[in-house]
């Protein structure tokens, strides 16, 4: 909707014009002298971006192409072997296995549960504010110490969670030392952590949400239900949508809670791509198999997300 | 005007320029600060657990008082991968310390990037130690020091394994409390009497013995294989050959060994039971465990409600074995001061010395020599518990992987969880896993 009345036009053309002679305008006159000030005052942030995210960057994709000692320093060429060695690899297969296992595990539980949080604490209710904060206190944890917690929680002997369901009379759940259940545990665990951040995304799409639309459907006699579905979910789509491509990634790149919690085991269930990459890079210092492990990460990361971009946003866009 | 401005702006530029180099020289000054009173500073690196420390600090004051001019700077690094990871970080930076205590493992990685010495250089020095003092180490030790039997460290301290039992359980079982399992046989039976389900629900509210299986690629991977190559000994096995061209845990006697550990956890349900046995221990649903020295001071304290003893380990079908374990002390070749740094090592290894750091710190020594200091075996009188640990260094044994030591342990610890949470076959378990550590061995030594 383009508004066409003349003084919003003629403020558009004033701030265009000073975008484009910005500098003459804005700064004085000075133009080369301009940007070593400029990167001066950067240069902590350009200094800190470079060493220790630009250079990781390119330097892992180099290592991934050799044969590094970390020790000596020593680097040797060796083609595309460390990647042919992984894909060879069946235990590569098996941490790709797990690594999709606990994504598709947790987001779907983590959106509708965010969703459905967000939604209640959106109507008004007593202490909202209270629970948002409680609900919103896991992201803020240290997942080290979260997952330490939760390791006595699911504790077969001294665990909480066992002597709870205990009292319904369900037979002690052995978490952490049968396949399923570990990657149950970390699955339950990973919602826990990560969902209040969604929910804070979708109480803000919510806010968003005109009330007139919701008022126009209660004259069409649209009961919750219907106005939920109908109004809600299509307005959320673009919410939904940025949360569904970060969840994926940050799914993919679980690792703290796994390395604290399960340790990968039992019998390897919950070792993901990124426990992957840390058992190969800093405990038996493979540094080139393990950065070609983060490439292809990467790449599954990314052509995750193109698909999504591509066949999903048209899609997303259509409604709202 | 136009002029002010500009140089305006530099004297800002150069305002902000100065705040920084002002900041950063003064990061700097803290690194180089001189040492006033022309100590020469050895800077040692060491993981002990903080119930160690203030035995440390007893000792590096005793040397820093007999020895007047030196000074040891002791910093804690956290043990296992973190210790690794800041010796490679600081070997690649040129800020390795003097002396770091290292775990056997890392020697191999150490030697490649040629950043400690061989012993030899200090040892057949002016300064040196003679041969007889060098063989009054327990061999085992020497062993690990080693890599490809060059001596690359020194012991500082020795540990090994006994079984820690609740006499009080014994005598309820209707067992001899002061007749722990002698056999593998007893241990098996004793396990299987002291596994008791008071309600009848169907989950043993007591367990026998703790059969210490944990995830393979975790941090306690490592310390499961360590409890299990006892067994392994006991039955006549070997880890590796002595050219170090393939594994042997997969032998009979490694069959016979992951056997045993698979039925007792089977039999128990431990994968249904705590992994945190000290808790078990101390809450009374725990009869017996493996546990190291390193422990005793503590549980004087958290035991002190239960009626505890340690005993030897169990025999095995071949003979008597104990695991050895210690931690080394390796000289880096960035040490300005190595002399400095061998007389410390050299002090440390005494007699007297060990036996004062064995006595204050719980750990064992690591020469037969301590055993003739006299206020050790006073000491050694009035602490039973501890005894069993000095005795059974005679039975330690151990074996030291040369080439990717890393990666076979945690593949080996794999056969060990498959078997036991895993229930898979032991043999094919062992097998499946001797066959990617042989290839790795194969490539490693190409």
């Amino acid at each position: 909707m383009i508004s066409t009345s003349p003084e919003v036009q003629e403020e558009k053309l004033i701030l265009a014009s000073s975008i484009k002679g910005g500098k003459n305008k804005l700064h004085g006159k000075e133009k080369k002298g301009d940007l070593l000030p400029a990167l001066l005052f950067l240069s902590p942030t350009l200094i800190i971006f470079t060493t220790f995210i630009l250079f990781p960057v390119f330097f892992s994709f180099y290592l991934s192409f050799h044969e590094w000692n970390m020790f000596s320093g020593e680097t040797t060429f060796i083609g595309i072997d460390n990647y042919v060695r992984m894909f060879n690899n069946e235990e590569f297969w098996e941490v790709f296995k797990n690594t999709a296992i606990y994504t598709f595990g947790t987001i779907p539980l983590n959106m509708c549960f965010s969703l459905l949080v967000a939604y209640i604490l959106h109507k008004k209710i007593m202490g909202k504010k209270l629970l948002r904060t409680a609900f919103f206190a896991p992201v803020v944890i240290s997942p080290v110490a979260a997952a330490v917690i939760w390791r006595w929680m699911y504790d077969p002997n001294f665990g909480l969670i066992n002597y709870s369901i205990g009292i319904f009379g369900i037979d002690p759940i052995n978490w952490l030392n049968d396949p399923v259940a570990a990657m149950a545990a970390l699955i339950i665990m990973g919602v826990w952590k990560t969902f209040g951040i969604n929910m804070v995304l979708f109480s803000a799409g919510l806010q968003a949400i005109p009330e007139h639309y919701y008022e126009a459907a209660q004259i069409d006699g649209a009961n919750q239900w219907t106005k939920f579905w109908n109004i809600t979910v299509p307005l959320l789509a673009p919410t939904t949508f940025f949360i569904m491509v970060m969840s994926i990634i940050s799914s993919f790149q679980v690792f703290d809670i796994v390395y604290v919690l399960t340790s990968g085991g039992p019998l390897g269930a919950t070792k993901v791509l990124v426990f992957y990459v840390y058992e190969h890079a800093f405990k038996f210092f493979n540094m080139g198999y393990a950065s070609a492990a983060g490439y292809v990460l990467f790449a599954i990361l990314f052509a995750i997300t193109l698909l999504q971009v591509k066949y999903m946003k048209n899609k997303v866009y259509t409604f709202g | 005007m136009l002029n002010t401005k500009k140089i305006i702006m530099k004297k800002n530029i150069f305002f902000n320029l100065a705040i920084i180099f002002l900041f950063v020289s003064i990061n700097c000054g803290g690194d180089n600060k001189k040492n006033k009173s022309d100590n020469v500073e050895i800077v040692f690196w060491h993981s002990f657990i903080s119930s160690t420390v203030p035995a440390l600090n007893e000792l590096i004051q005793k040397f820093e008082k007999e020895n007047p001019g030196y000074k040891i700077n002791a910093q804690y690094i956290p043990s296992g991968d973190p210790l690794i990871q800041k010796l490679i970080t600081s070997i690649q930076s040129k800020t390795a310390p003097d002396i770091s205590w290292l775990h056997s493992d890392f020697i191999e990685d150490l030697v490649e990037a040629d950043a400690i010495y061989k012993m030899d250089q200090f040892i057949k020095g002016k300064d040196g130690i003679s041969e007889e003092d060098l063989n009054d180490i327990y061999p085992s030790l020497l062993q690990y020091s080693s890599w490809k039997e060059t001596l690359y460290s020194l012991p500082m301290e020795a540990t090994n394994l006994a079984l820690l039992y609740n006499k009080n359980m014994f005598k309820k079982a209707g067992l001899d409390p002061n007749h722990p399992p002698q056999t593998w046989e007893e241990l098996k039976s004793y396990a299987k009497k002291l596994t008791i389900d008071k309600n009848n629900d169907g989950t043993f509210d007591q367990v026998g013995f703790f059969v210490p299986v944990f995830p393979a690629a975790g941090p306690l991977g490592s310390w499961m294989v360590w409890q299990f190559t006892p067994f392994l000994w006991q039955a006549g096995g070997s880890l590796i050959d002595k050219e170090q061209t393939k594994v042997l845990y997969n032998s009979d006697a490694g069959v016979q060994a992951l056997t045993l550990w698979q039925e007792m956890y089977n039999d128990q349900k431990l994968s249904t039971f705590t992994n945190l046995f000290e808790n078990a221990f101390v809450s009374g649903s725990l009869a017996m465990a493996m546990d190291g020295p390193w422990n005793l001071p503590r549980y004087k304290e958290l035991l002190k409600n239960i009626d505890w003893a340690f005993a030897p380990l169990p025999s095995g079908p071949a003979k008597n074995a104990t695991v050895v374990g210690g931690e080394y002390l390796a000289i880096f070749k960035q040490s300005k001061n190595p002399d400095v740094a061998w007389k410390f090592i050299k002090w440390m290894i005494q007699p007297e010395v060990q036996a004062f750091w064995s006595m204050k710190s719980g750990y064992l020594p690591i020469r037969h020599a301590v055993s003739e200091v006299p206020e050790f075996k006073e000491y050694l009188k009035n602490h039973s518990d501890f005894r069993v640990f000095v005795d059974q260094l005679e039975f330690g044994r151990a074996e030291k992987m040369d080439y990717e030591a890393l990666e076979i342990t945690r593949n080996f610890a794999e056969a060990i969880e498959r078997a036991t949470v895993g229930k898979v076959d032991v043999k094919r378990a062992l097998d499946e896993s001797a066959e990617k550590s042989n290839k790795l061995l194969k490539n490693a030594r190409e």
